[in-house]
């Protein structure tokens, strides 16, 4: 496994999926996983019969936020401040770990607690503040998990789903002094509270993502199953929330509706156990909100792309994915994985190749509950990578070669009953070499005597 | 520029055309509110007491604190063995929480508690028990974030269930950092 | 009705006896079938890969190849390559004459569900089969209600088409409208994912104990058929144009 988390080696998508694919056991083990998320989704989702009509909402009142969003971020802004929040407001990453340091600093933070934030992740705030000192603890078990075993996120939702019990088992034991051998999940978890209740007593900080910030109130919600969020932020006097722009939604009509698809789309839960709206600080504590744009805005320029900011990070795209089930999270050159990682991600890939772990077969557009075009956003970048001259696996070489080929009409006859009479007479032994990836893990066609346009010619010329 | 009006700015460049808010009209589908609370409470993990109120819930009570528990109560006419500290912290030890449910949600089984005061109460307490109205019932989502209160300075939460995580092998452990248990007692 | 044949270039070379059972099916159904010299690809290799000047010449002309021909429809027997020439089409010629091969432009079990139902079965054929319900035609054609998709209004086009055949029976794989792995150039990028995509849908099929694994887009069974022989599998492909065919 770890070659697959390596910074050495190769980071292009089929590269990664390759080494990832050499274990079938566990590439099967992998994808029933993740396909069971699927399947309790599916159940969750059937048992709402306004199921469709809430994604047409969800889809629409992101789609408002969105092409309103000036107004709702000002609006959202001035309702925290009434209620005694303070917004910051960063351009990027840097800006953003910047100011998380900056407000721990002044309170003199030694240990930050956090819950499960996707945008931290892309800034990668953890070793920035670890650098300067401060201690991070990730407390969502999952990701504490990744954390222990120094490793990023494999799954939006559940990032350890590419480990075994066992595997978890043996870090818990040499990280957490656990039992040697012992490996049962309530017996991990256990530890795991244990261990995490002694740092949110000690946190002198916590941090949460944001799911929804709620304009016309100035609240932020945040939603956990663990409770671990809310352990952190309600403990120590300081709490933090980051959240991108893109998760402003306009009043709590709309994060009703979003709540109803959020879990069932996610795990298959009616509702996650915690949808905690936060509408202040405690008493005597402080509250902060940091605004992230970090690449929105520009993704905004493109009518496409701009869809992809609806997305409510609920990883339903991922379940469903065939390709990211049975190649992995660390097979995508980006942060998150899966069709939603290609959708906003694609332009900081320097392999290029992410667009390409993807079929086009549309489950994720189908999937998502809030109806984000995953299948014509991917098939848009690769479209963009072409106008850049960034295409991989060589196509700029060889398209315009297929191109040419494929418009003409007699060349492509000429060349194709040559491949039909080198299928029929040759031994595939001798051809499979030259067949690539199609000839290693298939049988090559059998071939016909004639095209269709010849037996047509034959028999119904008139 | 600030970064704020950076990125005011540059939102003006967006290629969206201006879209509607949807009138957000979901019909109710009819379904009995207790009975369906007490099934989604299921699903949730959660446990639901129908009958006796909230004397049947002081008979619990009693029975917890002869067992030496540690038990809080927020809930008026309910009363408990510990009160309220000084500092939230001083809260680690606490059995059993029993706080005010103000309205509970059938189609998920969900409940919305509100906090101002220590307000990791519901989530540092050992096991949470929740005493509901049961006239505090709706059916769905769209009618409860429409009643539910949620003054300035204020925690709001839904409830569904003890903290639970399926983080290893999705394998589903009742009891990760928020409360163990959650029973509700319906009045 | 009057109809011209798409036959896209894959099934043209490499599947010709698809063709030929789709032209048997119109022509058995009673309709006049003419087949437009000049037809070349789609272009979806190269627009699948963000390619889209290369795209063009190809394109152009195999819509040229329709435009002016005297017809009701257009009809192919590959809903990917389908999807793509609509797509396509209208990406590089905005023209009304365009449009209207646009507008006349059927995949088969489209056709023969919504425009042109096929009245009476001649022949039972006694077989078990597992329907490939490919991507394209189910999310992007309307062949069926894709499993992501609720609610009760539930159809599918293939099985509405096929269950009228006497003695046929009907099943599905597990994981029904899951995607084989084709993807077109993904096949050849993507060799070790896509290998265990194809791998994974030819047991699904083969486990529901069925004959032929049946479908309607080529591209996909002759990716399954590849799978099928490299594993040994007890089952083999069929396009619907063959099994409507032998029950007419």
């Amino acid at each position: 496994m770890t070659e697959l988390y390596s910074a050495s080696g190769s980071k292009v998508h089929s590269h990664k999926a390759d080494i990832f694919c050499r274990d079938e056991t566990r590439v099967d083990w992998h994808s029933k996983a993740l396909w069971l998320l699927r399947e309790k989704r599916d159940r969750a989702a059937t048992s709402i019969p306004e199921w469709e009509q809430l994604r047409q909402l969800g889809s629409e009142l992101k789609l408002h936020t969105l092409t309103h969003l000036t107004d709702y971020l000002q609006q959202f802004e001035q309702q925290c401040q009434a209620n005694g929040i303070v917004v910051h407001w960063a351009k990027d990453g840097q800006e953003h770990n910047q100011i998380v340091l900056n407000i721990l600093a002044k309170h003199q933070v030694k240990r930050l607690v956090k819950s499960k934030s996707m945008l931290t992740e892309e800034c990668h705030m953890n070793p920035f503040l670890e650098q300067h000192g401060i201690e991070v603890v990730d407390t969502d078990l999952g990701e504490r998990i990744i954390q222990l075993a120094k490793m990023p996120p494999s799954h939006i939702v559940v990032p350890a789903i590419h480990m075994k019990k066992q595997e978890v088992g043996e870090l818990f034991h040499q990280q957490l002094g656990t039992k040697k051998g012992e490996s049962d999940p309530l017996y991990l978890t256990r530890a795991a509270r244990a261990h995490l209740r002694e740092k949110f007593l000690t946190a002198e900080a916590a941090m949460t993502g944001v799911n929804m910030a709620i304009a016309d109130k100035g609240a932020v919600v945040v939603c956990t199953n663990e409770g671990n969020a809310d352990m952190g932020a309600n403990l120590p006097k300081l709490q933090l929330h980051s959240m991108g722009i893109d998760k402003v939604v306009p009043n709590m009509d709309a994060a009703g509706v979003l709540l109803r698809t959020l879990a069932r789309n996610a795990t298959g839960q009616p509702v996650t156990t915690y949808s905690s709206f936060y509408r202040g600080p405690q008493q005597g504590g402080e509250m902060h909100v940091i605004i992230v744009d970090n690449g929105r805005t520009e993704m905004m320029k493109d009518k496409i792309l701009a869809e992809s900011l609806k997305c409510i990070r609920c990883g339903g795209c991922l379940n469903t994915c065939p390709v990211y089930r049975r190649s992995g999270g660390y097979s995508y050159n980006y942060t998150i994985p899966g069709p939603i990682g290609i959708a906003v991600g694609a332009q900081h890939d320097d392999t290029n190749s992410i667009p390409w772990a993807c079929t086009l077969c549309g489950s994720c557009t189908y999937v998502c509950p809030t109806k984000v075009p995953l299948d014509k956003i991917i098939a848009h970048h690769r479209r963009l990578k072409a106008e850049a001259k960034t295409l991989p696996y060589g196509k700029s070489g060889y398209m315009p070669l297929v191109g040419r080929f494929m418009a003409n009409e007699a060349m492509m006859n000429t060349s194709m009953s040559a491949a039909r009479l080198a299928l029929r007479v040759l031994p595939g032994s001798l051809l499979k070499p030259f067949s690539g990836a199609w000839g290693k893990y298939r049988e090559l066609p059998v071939a016909p005597e004639s095209s269709f346009a010849t037996w047509y010619a034959k028999n119904r010329s008139r | 520029m600030s970064s704020k009006n950076s990125i005011l700015s540059a939102l003006k460049q967006s290629a969206l055309t201006a879209h509607p808010m949807p009138v957000i009209d979901i019909e109710v589908t009819p379904q009995p509110l207790v009975d369906t609370f007490a099934a989604s409470l299921a699903t949730v993990a959660g446990e639901l007491h129908q009958q006796g109120g909230l004397a049947a819930l002081q008979a619990k009570v009693d029975e917890l604190m002869a067992q030496g528990l540690q038990v809080l109560s927020l809930v008026e006419g309910v009363n408990g063995n510990r009160q309220v500290p000084n500092t939230a912290h001083e809260l680690a030890d606490i059995d059993y929480a029993i706080l005010a449910g103000e309205l509970g949600v059938a189609e998920n089984g969900a409940i919305w508690v509100s906090q101002t005061q220590h307000r990791v109460t519901p989530f540092i307490c050992e096991n949470l028990i929740l005493a509901l109205p049961e006239k505090a019932l709706v059916a769905n989502m769209h009618q409860a974030v429409n009643q539910v209160s949620l003054a300035q300075g204020e925690l709001g939460v839904f409830v569904a269930g003890p903290s639970k995580t399926a983080d290893i092998e999705q394998a589903l452990v009742v009891g990760a950092h928020g409360a163990c248990s959650l029973q509700v007692y319906l009045y | 009705m009057k109809i011209a044949l798409f036959i896209p270039c894959l099934v043209n070379q490499m599947m010709p006896e698809v063709a030929i059972a789709t032209l048997q099916v119109l022509e058995k159904l009673g309709h006049e079938v003419v087949f437009p010299q000049g037809q070349t690809c789609c272009g979806q290799p190269m627009t699948n890969s963000g390619c889209f000047t290369e795209a063009k010449k190809t394109t152009l002309k195999l819509l040229n190849a329709f435009k002016g021909v005297e017809c009701d429809a257009i009809v192919c027997p590959a809903a990917s390559c389908l999807v793509a020439a609509k797509e396509n089409f209208h990406e590089f010629d905005s023209s009304q004459e365009a449009q209207d091969v646009i507008n006349k432009l059927y995949e088969l079990t489209e056709f023969l569900h919504d425009i042109a139902p096929i009245e009476h079965f001649a022949r039972p054929i006694n077989k078990k089969i597992s329907l490939q319900m490919s991507c394209h035609g189910i999310r992007m054609l309307n062949l069926a209600t894709p499993t992501e998709e609720m609610g009760k209004q539930r159809f599918n086009k293939v099985e509405a088409v096929l269950g009228k055949i006497a003695g046929l029976e009907i099943v599905y794989p597990e994981r029904i409208d899951e995607c084989c792995g084709f993807g077109g150039t993904f096949a050849v990028d993507e060799g070790a994912v896509s290998a265990k995509m194809g791998k994974d849908k030819a047991q699904a099929h083969a486990a529901t104990g069925a004959q032929y694994a049946v479908g309607f887009d080529p591209s996909c069974l002759l990716h399954l058929d590849g799978m099928i022989r490299r594993q040994l599998l007890a089952i083999e492909t069929r396009h619907i144009a063959q099994i409507i065919n032998d029950a007419l």
